[in-house]
């Protein structure tokens, strides 16, 4: 009976999965260009600015994820309106930002100093040797630590519904309390969405990193 | 030619105005929270809102000429929210208590519960075991059923009971049917739909409470909503409408005269009461 009334609520729980996954892409995206910025600024910015970047992260990686919801969802909002999908994109994106800033400091360093040297010697200035040096093989070598952001984040859209996002957790929610139990059956169907869902990205994420590896310079195995 | 625009002008300038003043009186839509995993007061089912909260609300704007969305957030969220003004009204089988009164203003009271002591189907307790001498019971944390078990049962060492706080009722239920509780304590609507919708369970006995129900609106009511929503309950209650809503979801429910029984604490029962009349 229960397999019935999830298979007649299917479509609600896909359309939950595509707020999770546009939720997902929204502070993602967010997080990766601002992420850049803060690493950059981290690595290689004026020692006020370096200040401030580290202040951002070390605020952004303390605050466990619901509270930052919660804060951003009745607190910010007094200040700017907006709704709870923008909420959820900041609070979260901002959060990732954070984590992928560290994610892109480590592989900036991790690209031998030999090579700034070098472009500089070449004649480029500092932007351009960040711009055309360090970034291209910098990026390449975040694929692999980005991936696991990638799952982290997924998972944490799951706390969105604490202010008012109606996602997959939602939903699923939702056919519990309408059938008035069944909280394993439909959590594990739940749990399977998301899996299938990391499953694919991860898949998706090291294909693209065996694509963009260059001969020579492969920093891990052929995964 | 130009003389008759001159003269125009005004005419066309007021009424352009008076069209965009109608057009931001109707702009202006409510939103109202509600805890959409709350049957048979409010969920959702096939994407879409349900329950008699929801229809009931709808009447009422109906009524009253209200727009009105709903907006589901998690019990916990929902009255925080509605204090902060994220939500213009609070539409679920909301308890009226002496705390929330100081947070919120309610409207005059639609429904009124008692909570039910609830066993599995199979167990031979009766409500002096199982609500006494060692027993564990559960009830939804924050719930006014769990106050009032802390109160007069958790708190009193001669019963000796422990309690246990749930998220929401149904995991409550699922941790008594696998053997971690001997009760759980429900308010009567929700002990009927677990039973309605096949659970395991049954009532051993009911704690009268005479637990009134209302709507909430921001303290002090600022967007002067208490009045309208007043005089639609009770248009909805005489027309017989209320009846029909509580009985497609709750057949088996009896209609308390509105407004129930109204508590002294509560600010907005004192004096005239907007939209209401004796």
């Amino acid at each position: 009976m229960i397999f019935e009334t999830l298979l007649s609520q299917m479509p609600y729980l896909v359309h939950g999965l595509t707020v999770a996954i546009g939720l997902l892409v929204c502070l993602l995206s967010l997080g990766l260009a601002l992420g850049l910025v803060l690493a950059i600024l981290e690595v290689y910015g004026h020692w006020t600015l370096r200040l401030v970047c580290v202040l951002f992260e070390r605020v952004f990686r303390g605050i466990p994820a619901i509270v930052l919801l919660l804060l951003f969802y009745y607190g910010v909002t007094d200040y700017i309106e907006m709704g709870s999908f923008t909420a959820a994109v900041l609070a979260l994106g901002l959060r990732s930002a954070a984590y992928q800033s560290q994610i892109f400091r480590g592989a900036f360093l991790s690209v031998p100093n030999g090579q700034m040297m070098a472009a500089r010697a070449m004649g480029m200035n500092k932007l351009q040797a960040i711009r055309d040096i360090i970034i291209p093989q910098a990026l390449r070598m975040s694929i692999g630590p980005w991936t696991n952001e990638f799952s982290s984040e997924l998972k944490a859209t799951s706390l969105a519904y604490v202010i008012g996002v109606v996602e997959l957790t939602r939903q699923a929610k939702y056919i519990i309390s309408n059938t008035q139990g069944n909280i394993l059956v439909v959590f594990g169907v739940v749990a399977l969405m998301y899996f299938v869902v990391n499953r694919a990205g991860n898949w998706a994420l090291y294909r693209l990193e065996n694509r963009l590896s260059l001969p020579g310079f492969e920093h891990r195995g052929d995964a | 030619m130009k003389n008759i625009f001159r003269k125009l002008a005004p005419a066309a300038a007021m009424l352009a105005m008076a069209t965009m003043a109608s057009a931001n009186a109707q702009a202006e839509t409510l939103t109202a929270g509600v805890e959409a995993a709350f049957p048979p007061w409010a969920y959702v089912e096939d994407g879409k809102y349900k329950g008699i909260a929801i229809d009931a609300m709808r009447a009422i704007a109906k009524d009253q000429g209200l727009e009105v969305k709903f907006k589901d957030l998690p019990w916990p969220s929902l009255i925080p929210a509605l204090v902060k003004g994220r939500i213009d009204l609070l539409v679920t089988g909301l308890n009226v208590t002496p705390e929330r009164a100081k947070a919120l203003d309610f409207t005059i009271p639609w429904w009124e519960n008692d909570d039910e002591i609830l066993v599995p189907k199979d167990s031979d307790k009766n409500l002096i075991t199982a609500m006494c001498c060692g027993a564990t019971i559960g009830a939804q944390g924050g719930a006014t059923q769990f106050k009032w078990l802390e109160d007069n049962l958790a708190s009193n060492d001669k019963v000796g009971v422990t309690l246990r706080g749930y998220e929401d009722y149904v995991t409550a239920i699922a941790d008594m049917l696998a053997g971690r509780l001997d009760a759980v304590v429900t308010s009567t609507d929700t002990a009927e739909d677990f039973i309605a919708k096949g659970r395991p369970i049954k009532i051993v006995g009911t704690i009268q409470q005479n637990q009134p129900q209302a709507l909430a609106v921001q303290k002090g009511d600022p967007k002067k909503l208490l009045g309208k929503i007043n005089a639609g309950i009770m248009n909805i209650y005489k027309s017989g409408q209320w009846a029909e809503i509580v009985h497609s979801y709750a057949p088996q429910s009896t209609i308390r005269d509105i407004p129930t029984s109204m508590p002294a604490y509560v600010d907005t029962y004192q004096g005239d009461i907007p939209g209401y009349t004796k």
